[in-house]
């Protein structure tokens, strides 16, 4: 299919689920998402994702004694304005139970800050991955399925020195996921033993990048760039400038560069072995992810190994499962809930066993969820262990996956 | 010395291109028809989009198919001038930017529906630079621009110097009321308005799709630079938004050279700002431009 033909599908697609009139007695879930915006192409598979699990709770008998659970998309433009405004939409008009994102590090800070925390609204955010946010005043309210960049950027800046890189530049567009990750990274590396030549913040959505990459190349000689930014913010715009200049031969970056366009408009044989992009990945050994992978093909024709997939359908299927084990679509019964049905002790629930968790939880068992993403086991702060995967580009154009151990 | 003319002034001297070819139309709107378009920005979507949609049926170079797309696209604007601002022609001025500020919005979500959000490359790759211009490092594609844009400006200039219609609406920008009493059909004038400004704009969108990417927000991006350069160069002088459009590229490229010391001048994150610092001094000691355009 066609990629736009398929985007404007979905997007028609997410139209419809959010425009099915709401019954009074719906269990109504806000899904937040950087459905327009510099990575919507990354959330248009997040989102599908989404929707399969809403579609497993009402095919599988509904949630809270045979009603629907509806999930109202909020656009958060990967923009914390946006997201604060599609936020304010879901929880004051939409009067939902809870909050399923957002994507954007950026945007689930401001939508947290400003509205669903001080609304006492539970958020899981399923591509957060931003250092900062483990850290937000949030009363339990706050919880993510994606692993925090402290790891991740460490990861990065590790695989860099095996490589046997000792100098480094960094670049990073200036927004909360970027340069958290970013100065993770560096830190990391420094740590090491390496040197970082020069870390920039740029603005993302500028047309060239050509003066901020003399800065870099300036600053002294690297053996490699690490980019972090958003494909469709600069990331692109950014990487091109970089070889045209020739400036540096080999690139490091991060989930928000995992995009085919990447390659499609700059070409394979200009990254071929020359990019490698680190990614929040699940555990391909899980046997979690195979099943949901499984019912993911059933349902689209999209790629359940695509970043944060597996997590936005987790995401939503715990929040569905918490709100059942409350017993009410009461938002203050949320947190507490979601904590019992995710961590261990329980029965182990897969995805798509919503019937059998509805059993154990009527039976008055415990459960523990074991996602497509990993265990999601939330820790104090609300944050999970991650597994990354590592992407390169290969001559074919295409990412080759292999998990990082 | 070769990096400062590689990395900062002919990088410049290209966003000065695309700048200029833009602002042309929104200096020449404001002039003639007494309104800032908002929608000028989403103009040039709309042709770089139906360009590219040529590029993919066609297989041709985008140059070859662009002047198809200006034409399309300018009659695209005679269309919606007719239906979203002639309405609006004897009301207040207000009532057009905001009519343009929605056709703005209805373009780009209309080229967001049909083509999608994805980024297209209008050239797939990476060019590498020419060898014959070594150590100067400029690509083909960019020595396209460049003689593109002087091409327009020549074509431009015989238009409004030599043409009957050119004369018109040079009359028009410069005084509407006195150039209706002397019998200068004032609906034609505006016709050739859009037509010229939109044909300028889709081959600034083109060019800078050529030198960067294709995008759905990217005329929304150069909104507001083009706004700053028709007000240096003096709205309504479509000279002044060449003349703007050059110094504001160049300015904002250069203030990241490292002038003094080795660190850049100005953090190239703050580039942008340039543009708007250089449109408010002007608008405070000089309002009517560098060429005495309109003054409010």
């Amino acid at each position: 299919m066609h990629p736009t033909r398929l985007l404007a599908a979905l997007a028609v697609l997410a139209a419809t689920v959010s425009a099915v009139p709401a019954r009074a007695d719906d269990v109504k879930l806000g899904s937040v998402a950087g459905a327009t915006g510099p990575i919507a192409e990354i959330v248009a598979p997040i989102l599908a994702a989404r929707n399969l699990a809403a579609a497993h709770v009402n095919a599988q008998g509904g949630i809270l004694g045979g009603n629907s659970l509806v999930l109202v998309l909020g656009d958060s433009q990967c923009d914390p304005k946006a997201a604060v405004d599609a936020a304010h939409k879901v929880v004051s008009l939409e009067q939902v139970v809870a909050v399923v994102g957002a994507n954007c590090s950026g945007a689930t800070n401001a939508m947290a800050q400003s509205v669903t925390i001080p609304a006492g609204i539970v958020s899981v955010s399923d591509a957060s991955a931003a250092p900062s946010i483990t850290a937000l005043d949030d009363r339990d309210l706050v919880f993510r399925v994606a692993p925090s960049d402290t790891n991740k950027g460490a990861a990065l800046a590790r695989l860099a020195w095996d490589a046997g890189h000792r100098s480094l530049a960094v670049a990073h567009a200036n927004d909360d996921y970027n340069s958290g990750i970013a100065e993770v990274f560096a830190a990391t590396f420094v740590e090491l033993g390496g040197t970082v030549t020069a870390s920039e913040p740029h603005e993302p959505g500028k047309q060239s990048y050509r003066s901020e990459v003399a800065a870099l190349a300036g600053a002294g000689e690297a053996d490699a760039l690490a980019l972090f930014a958003y494909y469709g913010g600069s990331g692109i715009s950014f990487l091109r400038n970089v070889l045209e200049a020739d400036a540096f031969d080999t690139f490091l970056a991060a989930d928000g560069m995992l995009d085919p366009s990447v390659i499609e408009t700059l070409g394979a044989e200009a990254l071929a072995g020359r990019l490698t992009i680190i990614q929040s990945d699940s555990d391909p050994e899980n046997a979690s992810l195979a099943a949901f992978a499984e019912l993911y093909r059933a349902a689209t024709d999209l790629d359940p190994n695509g970043p944060y997939v597996a997590h936005g359908y987790d995401a939503t299927f715990l929040l569905a499962l918490a709100i059942e084990k409350a017993g009410a679509a009461d938002p203050s019964l949320i947190s507490a809930a979601l904590r019992e049905i995710a961590n261990a002790p329980g029965e182990v629930i897969c995805p798509g066993e919503w019937e059998k968790a509805v059993a154990l939880i009527a039976a008055g068992e415990d459960i523990n969820y074991e996602g497509a993403s990993g265990p999601v086991d939330f820790d104090a702060a609300g944050d999970i262990e991650g597994f990354y995967s590592i992407n390169v580009v290969t001559p074919e154009g295409t990412f080759e996956k292999r998990p990082l151990k | 010395m070769m990096e400062f003319l590689n990395f900062y002034l002919f990088p410049g001297i290209l966003l000065g291109c695309i700048y200029a070819l833009g602002a042309i139309g929104i200096s020449l709107t404001f002039g003639i028809l007494r309104f800032s378009n908002f929608a000028h920005g989403d103009t040039m979507v709309l042709g770089v989009y139906i360009t590219l949609s040529f590029v993919w049926l066609t297989d041709l170079h985008p140059l070859v198919v662009m002047p198809l797309a200006m034409a399309l696209t300018a009659f695209a604007m005679l269309g919606m001038d007719r239906a979203f601002f002639k309405p609006f022609r004897k009301s207040p001025p207000i009532m057009s930017v905001i009519a343009s500020f929605g056709l703005m919005l209805m373009i780009r979500s209309a080229v967001q529906f049909f083509w999608g959000t994805q980024i297209q490359a209008m050239v797939k790759g990476i060019q590498p630079p020419l060898q014959w211009l070594q150590p100067l490092m400029l690509r083909e594609k960019q020595l396209y621009i460049l003689g593109g844009t002087v091409i327009l400006m020549v074509a431009m200039h015989l238009l409004l110097t030599r043409t009957k219609i050119g004369k018109a609406m040079r009359a028009v920008s410069d005084n509407p009321d006195l150039a209706a009493l002397t019998g200068i059909n004032t609906e034609r004038v505006v016709q050739a308005t859009w037509i010229l400004g939109a044909s300028l704009a889709v081959a600034a969108g083109v060019f800078l799709a050529l030198d960067t990417q294709v995008e759905t927000n990217m005329g929304f991006k150069m909104l507001l630079p083009m706004f700053a350069a028709a007000i240096l160069g003096g709205i309504g002088k479509p000279y002044g938004a060449v003349l703007g459009g050059m110094v504001i590229g160049i300015v904002e490229e250069v203030s990241a050279y490292p002038w003094i010391g080795t660190t850049p001048l100005l953090n190239p994150g703050y580039k942008a700002g340039v543009a708007f610092a250089i449109m408010v001094l002007m608008l405070i000691w000089r309002p009517q431009g560098l060429l005495r355009g309109r003054q409010f």
